[in-house]
Order: structure tokens, then C-alpha cells, then sequence
């Protein structure tokens, strides 16, 4: 199988969209910010322009060709012949076949279905699937799996099966794989049974073989001091945090659902653990889905007093209520500007929707710290190439007693990299080994 | 076989650069009596129709009725290879997949030949139902095309109206509005009068994209004939024509807009 990229931007199907139906470009990009997906825009786009003939049916096998042409374009005007023959595609488009034409087009096909959905179309054919069917195909392998590996241990078999045609010589990642769970033996699903139990049957039935198959660390407690001193000791190994799970009572293992059984513990939930930043907000993207409407994301900067620079530094979407994004949306919404400051440092990768002029400072809390190629702050302190940003950085307050110039600065910024244990070991490691490896 | 000479080959160059915006493969259909050519935009608004007549040849021969499905970026290609008074002379067997074009030029000692591949295209024959229309406006084609040049700067539609005064031209966008009236002058044989033929009055409005890509054609004939009745599409004919030939038209069809309810 040859994966292609259709290579199409948002802004040429809103252009496509407009040849089809003869509305203005800037008619369809404003309905796109307010229903928050283009698929919808491109359905309900009553066309102004009438057709001579209309062209025939779409089939199944014509769209396909013409998208792998329009994969298939490159070189001068390539654009523009896209366009055209998005064009010609969205104008033969009945019903609703021009919301999922766009979607597709975009890579973005929701087809509003959820995963429970899904578990209860399985549940159903089950039962409909007539006794006398072979079922020995039943359950399917893969689901089978999907429900037996953690999302970790399902990374590691996936490294197993990409390296399965390599050379034995060539593969050099090493795969461990930690065991810290069973819900399913010998025929039995063990999903009832209290964690307790669980593990003792995992530990009873398996065989650990150092390097390749070893139980996860545990530590068994009641006390919140201790919780305190292994997480400690956990990120010092590089670890991202602590899986705290209830052992005996209310401990069954809770498929593909939310409970209060498991709680993920990392650095930064602890008040005392994790980095907190005071940032200044620059640029907002255009909420989707669920916010549409107020801003999904906010571009955030440090400050480099040594050139007055305003530097990006994460992308930021997470730690708001519903409430919170619609205040920050109406407070930020007089401060828009045309054009960034000529002291914002960012990528244009990273361009928002939205620039803002720099009023206000927030705090945001964030995993750790990482290099990146996209975001500009502590530039050449680092890496002489890339820049800082924040790992899954959320929004605690708006600190409304800072002023912009009081942002945490570049400099600050580099420091709290380089005093990160992972980047400690690294570079002790790197001292004494090999100097050149600079690939991680 | 076909083959067919026109001793003024820049026609076709013309001929193409009227239609290279609006369509980029077309489907030349050879006959008897002559060279036609019928295709739709992508977006199925405009169509053209290209009718050379087999007189307008220097010579012509059409053994078997054929199609040949070319690549118009192609075409431009090879006709940019020849000089304007270059005597062209098209070939191509039956059922070939190659049709070549000669170029000789006026004192025949220089000559040039390309072939190029033929395309398969998917053909959809389409029936233009005959209509009576109910204005027909002529007008000098440099003046039409002036005037759909200068409006579009305004919007991104052009109504057009015709009444017993004359012709409105007008379009609105976010700077403003522009009108742009033709009174129906009667000083006689002046060459740049608009005439206008009136059953009953209409008003229809047209994107100017099209509208714009249509003027291309101004450079092929004086004239522009402008056909309008109510709900049906305009009809903008130019004669494909020099003083001492007549080669046939070039026929642009345009579907209306729908009035606007955004705005």
C-alpha cells in the first residue's frame, strides 16, 4: 500500500467551494469560523450560480481517480488546477455528498461515531451471529488485542511488528515490555476480580526475563508521604508520572471509561512538583466542534529582555472551562491586531488566527520542558538552532497583578530546560560517551 | 484521413487563447463541414462552442467524422512555436492517436512540423435548445470587453439590463457601485454603434469571472453579439473573421445568477 497525501489546504477548498457555488470567498470563510467545520459550510452553501447541464451522478471510482489526480499535481499551478478540479467534483455534489467530499479533502471524515457506539455494533452482531456460524474467527484478533495491551505495551508491539522485515542486524531499539496488569486468562476475563487479585494471577502465570518482559514497579500505600517520595523518585528515572489505582475495594478494571479507580499522577498535578510559567498571550486560533465560537487554542510567548522580543513558546488549549474560554475570548477580543509586532518572534507554521497586542500575562503549569523546532523562545541558549517549548502546558490563572514586562524570561526559560533531571541525565551521559549523538 | 489548411494560421491562435481559461481539454470533432468544438467549464456554468467552417479553409478534407481529444496547455505549447502569418496545415489519420501540425511560413522556406498526442476524453453531447431571445444587443467587441474589464474591479457580478433606451451594465462590491450605460446610437454605418434588439426587457446578472474570459475573444472580430431572455442563459457570440474570410464563431453560453440573498 503507497500512502498519498492529497496535499489540499483548508483555504483552497473554501476557494474550490466558492467556484462551485458562486458565493464569496470571504462569505464561506466566515461561515467556516462560525460552524467550526467546512464539510457543513460546503453542504449548506445554497448556490448562486445556476449550471447549464447538470453533471452526472458522482460514482464511487470517479471521486477516487480525481483525488489521486489531485494527489497526483505538482509543479507550477498546480494549485489552481486543484482548485478546479475540487471545483468540478463539489459542483456534481447532491445531498449531503459535499460535506463528506470536504472532509475527506481536508482529512478530517467524522462520521459521528464513538467508540461506544462501536463496542455496542460488536455486542449486537455477537448475539445475531446465528450458533451454528464458526466462531473460532470470533472475537476478531485485533479487538482481542486493542483490550489486552495497555496503549503502552501496544506501542511496544507495533516497534515489534514496523521491525518484524528488518534486518536483525539493523534493529537497534530494544523493547521491554512492563506488565503491570491482566484482564483476560486462559478463557476467563478477569475484569471483575479486584486489582489485588489481578496482579497476583499476572505475576503467578508470567515469567519475567530481564531487558524484554518485566512486571511495572509498584509501590503498595496508604500514605500520601510516600506517593510524595516515589513520584520524586520516579521522574529522577524519566519517568512522566505515577498510575495511582484503588488495589482491593471498588478495584475492577473499567473498560474504555472514565473513573476515579485509576488516577493519573504526573509532576506538574502536585503543587509543589511541575514548572509554572507566567506568559504573555499573542495569538488565538479559532475554536472547532465543541468551540466553535470562542477561541480553541492561544498562542503563548516569553519575554527576552536582552531584545525586547516577545518569543513563542507553546501553543495552548487545555486548564479552560467552557466559562473561562468565553471570558478570555470577549477580553481579548478588543486587543486584536491586523498584523503581529514586529517584536513577536514566532514560525509561521504557528500562525494564529487571531494576533493579539501583548496585555496580558497568564499562568500556565506544563509537564516539562523540550526542544522544538517551531517555537522561538530561549533560541541559541538551548540548541543553537531550536527553540524551548512546554509539554502539555495548562492554564491555571490570569495573573492580572503582572505586567507583560514581568513574564518569565527567555533566559529563565533555558534554565528550567537545563535543570530538568532528563536533560541532566542526558547530557551526563552524553559527557562521557559521545559527544556527536545529538539525535534524541 | 483529415487534413485541413487555414492560410492564416494565427487564427487558431487566437481561437485558443479565447478559450485556454475556460476549458483545459477539449474534444475537436471533425466533419464534413467542418471543425466543432463544444465543451463545459469545471464548474458547469459557461460553455463553449467553436463552429469553423469547412469554406474557411484553404483546403479541407474530411474523409471519416472524428474526434480528437486534446490538451489545450499542449495546443498553446505548439501554436507558440509559430509566427502569426505562418500558413498552418493540420493532419491526422483515421483512428490515430497522434495529429500533427505543420507550419510553413509565407515564403515557404521555413517549415515546422509537431504531432501530439491525442487524449481520450469522456464526451457528454449536449443539445443547446434553439431559442428566440428576447434582446439581442451588437456592440463593438473592444467596447464589451472595456466594460466587463472596468466593472469587475466592482464585484464580483455583472447585471446586465436591457430596456428601449439602450444597455445598463452595472455591478456593487465593498468599494462601491459602477454603472455603465450604452444608449442605442443610430448615426448610420458608424462602425462603433450599439444596436439593440428589443422584444421585452431584461435584466440578468453573471459572474464576472466568466464574463472576463469571454472578452478574451474581442480580439477575433469587431462585433459582439450579447442574446438574453429571462431564466435562460446569455448567449455571447463573436464571428471568427477577417476582412476577405468569414471562418465561422465562437459561442459563449452563461448561466445566470441567482438573486443574491447574503448581501
Amino acid at each position: 500500500m503507497v500512502r498519498v497525501e492529497l496535499g489540499v489546504a483548508e483555504t483552497n477548498v473554501m476557494k474550490a467551494i466558492a467556484q462551485a457555488t458562486g458565493r464569496s470567498l470571504d462569505k464561506i470563510k466566515s461561515d467556516a469560523t462560525a460552524a467550526g467545520d467546512l464539510g457543513i459550510v460546503a453542504e449548506s452553501s445554497r448556490s448562486t450560480q445556476k449550471t447549464l447541464f447538470q453533471p452526472p451522478p458522482l460514482t464511487v471510482q470517479a471521486v477516487f481517480n480525481k483525488l489521486k489526480e489531485v494527489a497526483g499535481m505538482t509543479g507550477s499551478s498546480s494549485h489552481s488546477k486543484k482548485i478546479s478540479m475540487i471545483t468540478s467534483l463539489l459542483v456534481a455534489c447532491k445531498y449531503s455528498e459535499a460535506r463528506y467530499l470536504a472532509r475527506s479533502l481536508l482529512g478530517k471524515l467524522r462520521i459521528g461515531l464513538a467508540e461506544q457506539s462501536l463496542l455496542q455494533a460488536i455486542a449486537q452482531a455477537c448475539f445475531h451471529t446465528p450458533p451454528e456460524q464458526d466462531r473460532s474467527e470470533w472475537p476478531p484478533k485485533k479487538l482481542d488485542c486493542g483490550k489486552k495491551y495497555s496503549p503502552e505495551a501496544l506501542k511496544a508491539k507495533y516497534e515489534e511488528e514496523a521491525y518484524k522485515d528488518a534486518d536483525e542486524a539493523e534493529i537497534k531499539v530494544q523493547v521491554c515490555i512492563f506488565a503491570f496488569d491482566l484482564i483476560y486468562l486462559n478463557g476467563e476475563s478477569l475484569i471483575k476480580k479486584p486489582l489485588i487479585e489481578r496482579r497476583e494471577l499476572l505475576r503467578e502465570h508470567f515469567q519475567a526475563v530481564t531487558g524484554e518482559f518485566v512486571f511495572a514497579t509498584s509501590l503498595d500505600t496508604d500514605s500520601m508521604e510516600e506517593v510524595q517520595e516515589f513520584l520524586e523518585e520516579s521522574v529522577k528515572g524519566n519517568c512522566e508520572g505515577l498510575m495511582v489505582k484503588t488495589l482491593d475495594e471498588k478495584a475492577s478494571y473499567e473498560l474504555a471509561k472514565r473513573s476515579q479507580k485509576w488516577l493519573k499522577l504526573k509532576k506538574d498535578y502536585m503543587d509543589s512538583g511541575g514548572d509554572s510559567l507566567d506568559l504573555v498571550v499573542i495569538g488565538g486560533f479559532n475554536g472547532k466542534g465543541k468551540r466553535t465560537g470562542t477561541y480553541g487554542g492561544f498562542l503563548l510567548a516569553c519575554y527576552d529582555p536582552d531584545e525586547e522580543a516577545y518569543q513563542t513558546i507553546c501553543k495552548l488549549g487545555t486548564g479552560f472551562s467552557d466559562d473561562d474560554l468565553q471570558k478570555h475570548t470577549e477580553s481579548l477580543k478588543p486587543h486584536i491586531i491586523p498584523n503581529p509586532k514586529s517584536y513577536y518572534r514566532f514560525n509561521t507554521q504557528l500562525t494564529p488566527d487571531h494576533w493579539f497586542d501583548a496585555v496580558q500575562v497568564w499562568e500556565v503549569k506544563c509537564a516539562d520542558l523540550s526542544l522544538s523546532p517551531v517555537h522561538t523562545a530561549a533560541e541559541g541558549m538551548a540548541d543553537p538552532q531550536r527553540g524551548i517549548s512546554l509539554r502539555f502546558p495548562r492554564f491555571i490563572r490570569l495573573r492580572d497583578d503582572k505586567k507583560i514586562e514581568d513574564a518569565t524570561t527567555a533566559s529563565q526559560v533555558a534554565d528550567m530546560y537545563k535543570s530538568q533531571e532528563v536533560v541532566k541525565n542526558s547530557t551526563d551521559k552524553k559527557k562521557g560517551v559521545d559527544d556527536d549523538d545529538d539525535f534524541y | 484521413m483529415f487534413e485541413a489548411r487555414l492560410a492564416e494560421g494565427g487564427i487558431l491562435k487566437k481561437v485558443l487563447d479565447a478559450i485556454k481559461e475556460l476549458l483545459n481539454e477539449a474534444s475537436f470533432d471533425c466533419s464534413e463541414a467542418g471543425l466543432q468544438l463544444q465543451a463545459m467549464d469545471n464548474s458547469h456554468v459557461s460553455l463553449v462552442s467553436l463552429n469553423l467552417r469547412a469554406e474557411g479553409f484553404e483546403n479541407y478534407r474530411c474523409d471519416r467524422n472524428m474526434s480528437m481529444g486534446m490538451n489545450l496547455a499542449s495546443l498553446v505549447k505548439i501554436m507558440k512555436c509559430s509566427a502569426n502569418d505562418d500558413v498552418l496545415t493540420i493532419k491526422a489519420q483515421d483512428n490515430a492517436d497522434v495529429v500533427t501540425f505543420v507550419f510553413e511560413s509565407k515564403n515557404g522556406d521555413r517549415v515546422s512540423d509537431f504531432d501530439m498526442k491525442l487524449m481520450n476524453l469522456d464526451q457528454e453531447h449536449l443539445g443547446i435548445p434553439e431559442t428566440d431571445y428576447a434582446c439581442v444587443i451588437k456592440m463593438p467587441s473592444n467596447e464589451f470587453a472595456k466594460i466587463v474589464r472596468d466593472l469587475s474591479q466592482f464585484g464580483e457580478s455583472i447585471a446586465i439590463a436591457c430596456s428601449k433606451q439602450g444597455v445598463k451594465f452595472s455591478s456593487t462590491g465593498d468599494i462601491g457601485t459602477g454603472n455603465i450605460k450604452l444608449a442605442q446610437n443610430s448615426s448610420a454605418d458608424s462602425d462603433d454603434k450599439v444596436v439593440v434588439d428589443l422584444q421585452e426587457p431584461v435584466t440578468l446578472t453573471f459572474a464576472s469571472r466568466y464574463l472576463n474570459s469571454f472578452a478574451k475573444a474581442a480580439g477575433l472580430s469587431e462585433k459582439v453579439t450579447l442574446s438574453m431572455s429571462p431564466d435562460v442563459p446569455l448567449v455571447v457570440e463573436f464571428k471568427v473573421a477577417t476582412s476577405d474570410n468569414d471562418y465561422g464563431y465562437i459561442r459563449y453560453y452563461l448561466a445566470p445568477k441567482i438573486e443574491d440573498e447574503d448581501s
